[in-house]
């Protein structure tokens, strides 16, 4: 009596399979991430290639999409880091708007809110602004116009919840230039926000 | 009459005080880093003030802290992956993934 062989090195495993089984998942995750469809796509297929390249050394502990996910999650920061490796240094400090033009005014009161463009109420709650199925997309249009790096930076702290240690250590900045480059990312996304998504729903 | 002197003696305090305080332009750098960092009593100092007086930086770190507490609900809504509104892998990109992990593996 031979009982069937089940460890994964001696069956060839169906790679076609994992894409089903694996592939929604594995984007979503990367999409979480990354929020952008092709950079997703890639990250997926680099995981997939490494893991049909290290198969041999899964050896079946754990599960398959657990050991997936442990591949993505450095394809995701390989993605970042070289996000951060193609711009050259101070580059998302020195083009991330600084929006001068918020706190410019021909009065004695310069360097504070010129009227044009100071905050007004917004009359919302986080739970209500949860439940807008259009939230990424609004705030997706709102960090495309910034640099690369400066979005991601802004994503890692926010969406990902990164300390400031770890986006430092990771994109090799200083803390100093992480503080300027939030600092800057919110400035514009407030001001973005307002004006496409608190003033429009005033007049709808 | 006590309301009018009340008036006047507030908007006397507010504008001297603006004009000793830190800017709004420096002051929404300090809200913005006081979300990164522990903050100087001198800074907080300064910061509760100016936020006294001034009601367009009040909105700037209401919505600052908006911003974030959404970000983050909405995150963690959809760290449950299986039950969250993002996109999945399209049929095209599905397709050629398959045919780049055959050809990989030949």
């Amino acid at each position: 009596m031979s009982e069937p062989q089940r460890t994964p090195q001696s069956q060839s495993p169906d790679f076609s399979a994992w894409v089903d089984e694996h592939g929604d998942y594995l984007y979503k995750y990367a999409m979480f991430r990354l929020r952008d469809g092709s950079a997703a796509e890639d990250a997926v297929q680099e995981t997939f290639l490494a893991a049909l390249k290290a198969y041999r050394g899964f050896e079946g502990r754990g599960s398959e999409r657990t050991w997936l996910v442990g591949i993505l999650k450095h394809k995701v920061t390989d993605h970042f880091r070289r996000i951060t490796r193609e711009a050259p240094i101070g580059e998302a400090e020195d083009e991330t708007p600084d929006h001068n033009e918020f706190f410019t005014r021909t009065d004695e009161w310069t360097n504070h809110w010129n009227a044009d463009h100071a905050p007004s109420e917004w009359h919302s709650t986080p739970a209500e602004l949860v439940e807008r199925s259009d939230f990424w997309k609004v705030l997706n249009d709102c960090l495309s116009p910034l640099p690369k790096r400066t979005a991601s930076v802004f994503t890692l702290r926010e969406v990902d919840g990164l300390s400031s240690e770890e986006i430092c250590e990771m994109l090799s900045i200083s803390v100093n230039n992480l503080w300027v480059i939030l600092h800057r990312a919110r400035l514009h996304l407030r001001n973005c926000l307002e004006i496409n998504w608190f003033t429009k729903d005033a007049t709808h | 009459m006590t309301l009018k002197a009340y008036d006047k003696i507030k908007h006397s305090i507010r504008w001297w005080l603006l004009r000793r305080l830190p800017t709004c332009k420096q002051t929404v750098k300090v809200i913005s880093e006081s979300m990164e960092r522990q903050i100087s009593l001198r800074e907080w100092i300064n910061l509760k003030l100016h936020l006294w007086i001034c009601l367009w930086c009040v909105w700037y770190l209401e919505h600052l802290r908006l911003m974030r507490d959404t970000i983050h609900a909405k995150a963690a809504q959809e760290s449950n992956l299986d039950a969250s509104s993002l996109p999945p892998l399209s049929p095209e990109a599905r397709e050629r993934m398959k045919q780049t992990l055959s050809q990989r593996r030949d």
